[in-house]
């Protein structure tokens, strides 16, 4: 037997969304800011030798995330986002059930 | 898996990582190709420090069985040994080696920290520490005598009883002379600091220093836009005291 | 034993059918991982307490060079770090990442050359730091001539474990995702931190990659694979959903977006530019944003299953340690001021920050896990006895608590008296009674997880005796009933 999938009420979507902006926007701006920051520390004489390497790693790293987000994209992973949460209990069901660990007690 | 975007995807995200990977080696091998980084005979070449002639004149023979005569060769060696097990035994870990221009720290220990001084190899990796349990050491060079380290190192609690640093008898051979390992961590011990433009002003050594005017403490300033070399002072000490 | 097909047909719409005849999971590797963190676990903990006696004056072996106080703190870190946390996790994840994808691992060859093989690394990490080989290197003391052996492992392992991961297709449950990209950033890291600062770059710069390199094998390494493995064991120990599975995914690329960059906080104040350091500092803020989208999401999951922080002691230990890692996150925030900073670096403060997180988050996870996981991986029914794990939760949780209050309060006042220019011999008269607290509670520590080894050696043995008198012991059937 499956995990029941409750849809998700509307007023925790929003709460989702709401956290998630109030959550992201500073710490993005936090983020933009200081990347700024070292940018402008690139032109100055003393500061170069040590924001380089962090810098450009850093675009690579984040480049070859973006890369993996388009990949889970593409692989349309964020189509349901909610299922998996319900996929995962229910495999994890059946191999314990397998092992003969017993679900419906607590 | 080269059909599909997601493959495409996928590859392109891993080749970043790897490029990374490689950015993260030959970057700074590039930067700083030419940036001088002081070797450690470069640094020994800079002079001898007064305390590691002090310590050949007195202990002659433990010293001519371990590093032979006084030169530019063994003070390298010794420095050298010295920063290993400065490393090794984690001094490190209890004493830090950056004096930062805030809390006193500049008038505590003299002359706050600044970058070309850790230019060079022994500060590879940087030994910047983390943690302070006894005092920075480096402006440490001259502070003490070498008589004071030599009773500090055997047993730190016959000179300060309240010291938690440990003892290290493995520096001194079994007649209680410092041996190989005792010689040199005192020389790398006394010799941090020595480049230090004011070094150290703590220190009066008496007429054997004809090039040093010494300068009061309070009008203490560090340091950075000198131009002077860093390490005139222990220089001009060293032919001093070798032609004495 | 679950076998792969069973699984197969409804894996997420993977369709891959992996060998029928083996296990999905190499139960046995999963224990001998196990196995190996809590040896070097005690052993790393007893080092710890060792080099606490020198702090009383009363070290024991004070006269003998292998015993070297500074040494064995050397086997303090590198044992916690790579013998317990890292061997923890690789067993956990082994158990894990099949039962996830429904993929066995690449090989489960390789799985078990990794495992002899990081012993035998952690071993020679051991050897080499008593034998006075370190390299300068906070937590990455390993001796040079280790390193790049320990590097090829890591390759290894993340290949090892991104094979099956890659292979799932169906919409990515939010474990999978940390994992991918810690097995992307830990050899990275390791790499940056290890060889860098050794053969490439001297001086402040190379301060910088140190700081860097401290922060992200905590920020890049343990806290992806832990909260990896959080948002796996809680929901299957509670048999609940996490509460939004939208709000983990934020959690994740706000991480993996904003995270590799920080770190040069470590050494504020220091001659590094003073661009970096204030930039550090905001970006430093922006993760603690990041963080509490992670907390909310797993109270939100207990609400309504309160009860089992008093019923499961595995979620108890989970819980404890997210309230520890929001304590842990919070002190962040502070440290990373200047203000701050001028009073506690180098203080003990930051040393009961670093037993906060390493023990006090990290630790009490993997601890959590272990209690859900053992008895099942030695086929016993239950613990030999639940009361000792309780024993070993209390004295482990109140221990570490104590000393995170000590070693917090004794920062300050070390940083006030160095600051008011009191003469250093002070400095330490004023620290003896916290340090001598701080070796109370190392003791209770150690008893505790003392309680939790008799545990399992005890439980394995009943399980033993048991086995010997039925003949086909089954998981569920077969052993005795363990008094519980
Ligand atoms: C357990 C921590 C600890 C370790 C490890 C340690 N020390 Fe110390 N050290 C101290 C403490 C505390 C003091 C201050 C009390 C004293 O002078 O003994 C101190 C003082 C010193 C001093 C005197 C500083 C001054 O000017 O007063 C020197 C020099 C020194 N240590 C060098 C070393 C060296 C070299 C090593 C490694 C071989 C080392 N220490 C290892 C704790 C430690």
């Amino acid at each position: 037997m499956a995990i029941i999938r409750r849809v998700e009420s509307r007023a925790k979507r929003i709460t989702l969304w709401v956290m998630g902006l109030l959550i992201i926007v500073p710490g993005a701006y936090g983020f933009a800011e200081k990347m700024r920051q070292f940018i402008l520390t690139l032109n100055t004489e003393e500061g170069a030798g040590f924001t380089i390497i962090p810098i450009a790693n850093y675009f690579l790293i984040a480049g070859g995330m973006a890369c993996l987000f388009g990949w889970a994209m593409c692989n349309g992973m964020f189509g349901n986002v909610e299922e998996p949460k319900y996929t995962m209990l229910d495999h994890e069901r059946e191999l314990d059930e397998q092992d003969g660990v017993d679900w419906s007690k607590q | 898996m080269f059909e599909t975007r997601a493959g495409i995807f996928l590859i392109a995200g891993f080749g970043f990582f790897i490029l990374a990977f490689i950015v993260m080696a030959w970057v700074p091998i590039a930067i700083y190709q030419g940036e001088p980084e002081l070797s450690v005979k470069e640094l020994a070449e800079q002079g001898l420090t007064h305390e590691f002639i002090d310590l050949a004149e007195r202990y002659p023979k433990q010293f001519k069985e371990h590093y032979g005569d006084v030169s530019e060769e063994s003070f390298a060696a010794a420095l050298k040994l010295g920063h290993k097990i400065y490393v090794g035994e984690a001094c490190w870990h209890c004493h830090s080696q950056q004096i930062r221009p805030v809390s006193n720290e500049g008038r505590r220990w003299g002359g706050e920290s600044y970058a070309e001084e850790y230019q060079n190899e022994f500060q590879r990796p940087v030994l910047f520490g983390t943690r302070r349990v006894g005092p920075d050491l480096i402006r440490e060079g001259g502070r003490k005598s070498n008589d004071w380290h030599i009773a500090h190192f055997y047993k730190p609690t016959s000179v300060v009883p309240v010291s938690v640093m440990p003892r290290y008898p493995w520096f001194f051979d079994s007649d209680g002379y410092p041996n190989k390992k005792g010689f040199a961590i005192i020389t790398y011990v006394q010799w941090l600091g020595s480049w230090h433009k004011n070094y150290p002003y703590w220190y009066n050594r008496g007429p054997a220093l004809p090039t040093k005017t010494p300068e009061p403490p309070p009008g203490f300033e560090p340091t950075v836009d000198d131009e002077k070399p860093k390490t005139g002072v222990a220089m001009s000490d060293a032919e001093t005291n070798a032609g004495a | 034993m679950a076998k792969a097909t069973a699984i197969a047909a409804g894996n997420a719409g993977t369709g891959r059918i992996v060998d029928t005849d083996r296990p999905l999971v190499d139960e046995k590797l999963v224990l001998c991982f196990f196995i190996a963190s809590l040896s070097y676990v005690l052993i790393a903990m007893l080092a710890g307490l060792l080099f606490s006696l020198q702090f009383l004056q009363i070290y024991p072996f004070a006269n003998s060079e292998f015993f070297s106080p500074g040494r064995w703190r050397f086997v303090h870190t590198q044992g916690v770090a790579y013998g317990f946390i890292a061997n923890a996790f690789l067993g956990a994840l082994h158990w894990a990442v099949p039962r996830l994808t429904g993929n066995r691992v690449l090989s489960d060859k390789l799985s078990w050359f990794i495992l002899f093989a990081w012993q035998a690394i952690v071993l020679a990490t051991v050897v080499g730091v008593l034998s006075g080989e370190a390299q300068a290197l906070e937590w990455g003391e390993t001796p040079v001539w280790i390193d790049p052996v320990a590097q090829l492992g890591l390759i290894l392992v993340a290949i090892n474990f991104l094979t099956p991961i890659l292979k799932v297709k169906g919409p990515m449950y939010v474990t999978l995702w940390y994992l991918i990209a810690a097995f992307i950033w830990t050899p990275l890291v390791y790499a940056m931190g290890n060889f860098l600062p050794e053969y490439v770059i001297g001086g402040s710069a190379a301060g910088a990659i140190g700081g860097l390199f401290i922060h992200d094998l905590v920020g890049l390494f343990v806290t992806p694979i832990g909260w990896g493995l959080m948002y796996y064991f809680v929901p299957i120990i509670l048999k609940k959903p996490i509460w939004s599975h939208g709000l983990s995914l934020v959690g994740f690329w706000g991480l993996a977006f904003f995270y590799p960059l920080n770190g040069i906080h470590h050494f504020l104040y220091s001659p590094i530019p003073m661009f970096l350091q204030y930039g550090a500092v905001i970006s430093t803020i922006a993760v603690e944003l990041v963080v509490t989208t992670v907390i909310v999401n797993f109270f939100g999951t207990l609400v309504g299953r309160g009860d089992a922080l008093r019923t499961n002691l595995s979620i108890r230990w989970f819980y404890i340690g997210m309230v520890f890692y929001f304590t842990t996150c919070l002190q962040c925030a502070f440290q990373v001021t200047l203000t701050f900073q001028k009073v506690i670096h180098f203080t003990d403060w930051v040393v009961g920050h670093a037993h906060l997180v390493m023990f006090g988050v990290f630790g009490f996870w993997i601890l959590g896990m272990m209690t859900h996981l053992l008895p099942r991986l030695m086929k016993a029914r239950d613990w030999y006895c639940n009361r000792w794990n309780h024993w070993h939760f209390w004295l482990s949780g109140i221990g570490l608590f104590v000393m995170f209050i000590d070693l917090m309060i004794a920062g300050l006042i070390q940083g006030f008296a160095w600051r008011d220019l009191a003469p250093w011999e002070d400095s330490l008269t004023f620290s003896t009674p916290f340090w001598k607290l701080r070796t109370l509670t190392g003791i209770a520590i150690v008893v505790g997880q003392c309680f939790f080894l008799m545990n399992v050696y005890m439980t394995w043995k009943h399980m033993r005796g048991a086995a010997s008198t039925t003949p086909m012991p089954t998981p569920t059937g077969g052993g005795e009933p363990a008094i519980a």
